[in-house]
């Protein structure tokens, strides 16, 4: 009981010290306004649509997760060790507040200031959901995974403050991360598909119409005695089948995996989530190498692409393994942070202070 | 205050060593500390004084030797340790967007003291520390001297039995000086120990019942510092009649040379007590009118300066 009061103490005293103030008004305020012109932009394009409330909640759960991701490493980043440079770390740690109660309320005053997003985003997805065409359970699991994948950036930044001696590189340290869950891993997605790319060769038969004589016949307007020529032509196609994985850590994209998806009456996915989810999905799907065709026989290949929803009926669910690493990230960071700040210290980095 | 304590020594040090990497910062420190006494630390600088109190204020492991603040280990039982000690560090570390007040209080809800009952003890220390005008402005705009009085404060949040206080007359005003001096003297008599770390040594002189001198690291023993209390010394003459004190101190045996004049008087070389008292003597019979007598500089700083001037000479 005690334990849960002193680590509620340490947030309220970070919330007050480091997180509140003129600033962070006014980031909350600039936020607002940015949201407030993609939902009147969204709500003016998607008038005409089976579901525009469903495509604006969407947008504004990513315009958080952006904005959320770009700010949280600006306050967390230097949880620890910014209380060591100011000299309050020590005084705290004399107190009756074991390191992992400090560590985690830190990590809680994190979390709450990258929800506080969320919460002035909230008169804005609400209004999505008046709009129409949102549905219900996945505007409930896209805000539960939001808020999940903002306490990851706090949870790392927290961690890496606790880890690195130096602010300023523990914040950039911070950025890097994120910067390596959401762009990292679509670079490395767009690399690998690339490297394991694949020769494939395609033989198809053409008509050679100048061979063939004049004879038509009317019924099929095809040479009566055609002569076929074999075409073999060999291209690569990028595998993106064999590296789509690396995407399961995207915050974006498992967002988007996580989110249940529902359907316009084309059988398109209805939102921002279900396009992106729909996206990824197909990667998992082996590229459609052996199409070869024949006029002659007229032996075409049947198109017969699989509508959205057998493709996301078909593949691997891939969030939850995304979701599983991310939170080994930051409470495996957060451990260390914890082992790093306990007092007594046996061990201290070069040229470090402890008070 | 627990008088059942089995150790009469609140802080009981024996042969602690702690390096950071091949920087010996505390070679060997063997001391105590009693309830009802201040024990200055004294030593110049990178003598070790920091790393001891931090070592004490259980942040520190020392690599050797044994730490006991109220027969506790800090090391194995760090919990109970802090639960009886207030720690004032000489880097002065405040929340700068926090109150004066809401920094006591969220301090004194860290040592688990319920809402209420910390909210009085912060008015109560704001009070104790003379920061009442300054109570409900961010602690940001205090000055050093306020700065340091916050910090003494907190230390005393939660009543503690044992006290670290490292260089807490430094950047204080002379007024604030006293106050602090009352304060400690009254905190003592209380049945508490504490333990001053100070270069401010005349300070130190009218506060602290005994001292502890370090020296790299090292305690200094008790025979050095007995024999550096006994060596020549100045001490500050002053008569009515400047002139006449002069000569009679040259008829007494005084070598004139020797005599340095400051605008508070005379300043004559002298080796222990007893010759000062024979010289103050043969002063008054010889009818000189003497006005003060006394040593030019504080019992500390005297050891405190010979005692460096002998580890210089031992180098």
């Amino acid at each position: 009981m005690n334990g849960l009061a002193r680590m509620w103490t340490v947030a309220s005293l970070e919330l007050r010290q480091r997180v509140r103030g003129a600033a962070w008004y006014v980031l909350l305020g600039v936020f607002v306004l940015l949201v407030l012109v993609v939902t009147v932009f969204t709500t003016i394009a998607t008038r005409n649509t089976d579901a525009p409330g469903a495509v604006l909640y969407s947008l504004i759960v990513y315009f958080v997760l952006l904005l959320g991701t770009l700010v949280t490493p600006a306050l967390s980043g230097n949880a620890i060790n910014g209380d060591r440079e100011n000299g309050t770390l020590a005084t705290t740690q004399v107190t009756l507040v074991t390191t992992p109660q400090l560590v985690i309320g830190k990590f809680l005053a994190a979390w709450i200031t990258a929800l506080g997003f969320l919460a002035a985003a909230l008169p804005f997805l609400l209004f999505a959901l008046v709009l129409g065409g949102a549905s219900a359970d996945t505007a409930f699991v896209s805000i539960l995974v939001l808020a999940a994948e903002l306490g990851v950036v706090a949870a790392v930044g927290v961690g890496v403050s606790g880890l690195i001696r130096r602010p300023l590189f523990s914040v950039v340290t911070t950025y890097l991360v994120v910067a390596l869950l959401s762009i990292g891993s679509l670079i490395a997605f767009g690399l690998g598909g690339m490297v394991a790319q694949r020769e494939v060769t395609v033989s198809y038969e053409i008509i050679d119409w100048e061979a063939s004589g004049d004879e038509i016949d009317p019924d099929t307007g095809m040479p009566v005695d055609p002569v076929c020529e074999t075409v073999v032509s060999s291209y690569s196609v990028p595998r993106f089948d064999s590296v789509w994985w690396t995407l399961a850590a995207n915050p974006y994209v498992l967002l988007a995996d996580a989110a249940p998806t529902h359907f316009d009456r084309h059988g398109n996915p209805d939102d921002l989530f279900g396009t992106l989810k729909l996206g990824v999905r197909q990667a998992q799907l082996p590229p459609d190498v052996d199409s070869g065709w024949s006029e002659c026989d007229q032996a075409y290949p049947v198109d017969d692409q699989p509508t959205p929803r057998e493709v996301i009926d078909s593949t691997v669910p891939s969030w939850a393994v995304g979701l599983g690493i991310h939170a080994a990230l930051g409470l495996g960071l957060l451990a260390g942070a914890i082992s790093r700040t306990r007092a007594p210290a046996r061990r201290l980095a070069a040229g470090s202070r402890i008070a | 205050m627990s008088d059942a304590a089995p150790s009469p020594a609140d802080i009981r040090v024996t042969d602690v060593a702690r390096s950071f990497g091949d920087v010996h910062a505390v070679r060997s420190i063997t001391f105590e500390a009693r309830p009802g006494e201040v024990t200055g630390l004294v030593g110049p600088n990178g003598s070790g004084k920091t790393t001891l109190l931090l070592m004490l204020a259980t942040l520190l492991v020392p690599d050797r030797g044994e730490i006991r603040v109220g027969g506790l280990d800090p090391v194995t039982r760090p919990a109970e340790v802090r639960r009886l000690l207030g720690w004032m560090p000489d880097v002065l570390g405040s929340w700068p967007n926090l109150t004066v007040r809401r920094s006591l209080e969220l301090t004194a809800r860290l040592y688990d003291l319920p809402r209420p009952a910390a909210a009085a003890r912060a008015a109560e220390l704001i009070s104790l520390v003379d920061l009442g005008e300054l109570a409900d402005r961010p602690t940001r705009v205090l000055s050093r001297g306020q700065k340091q009085r916050l910090s003494l404060a907190r230390a005393l949040v939660h009543d503690p039995r044992v006290l670290l206080l490292d260089e807490p007359a430094s950047g204080l005003d002379p007024g604030a000086r006293v106050a602090l001096r009352v304060l400690l003297r009254r905190l003592a008599a209380e049945g508490r120990t504490i333990l001053v770390s100070s270069h401010v040594l005349s300070e130190l002189d009218e506060l602290a019942d005994r001292a502890v001198f370090l020296e790299a690291g090292s305690t200094v023993s008790e025979e050095r510092v007995a024999a550096a209390r006994s060596t020549e010394r100045g001490w500050r003459i002053r008569a009515l009649d400047a002139t006449a004190l002069r000569r009679a101190l040259v008829a007494a045996g005084v070598d004139e040379a020797r005599i340095a004049s400051d605008p508070q008087g005379l300043v004559v070389p002298i080796a222990g007590e007893a010759d000062a008292a024979g010289l103050l003597a043969s002063l008054v019979t010889a009818g000189v009118e003497v006005v003060s007598f006394a040593p030019a500089v504080g019992d500390l700083e005297h050891t405190f300066l010979d005692l460096s001037a002998d580890g210089e000479g031992a180098r």
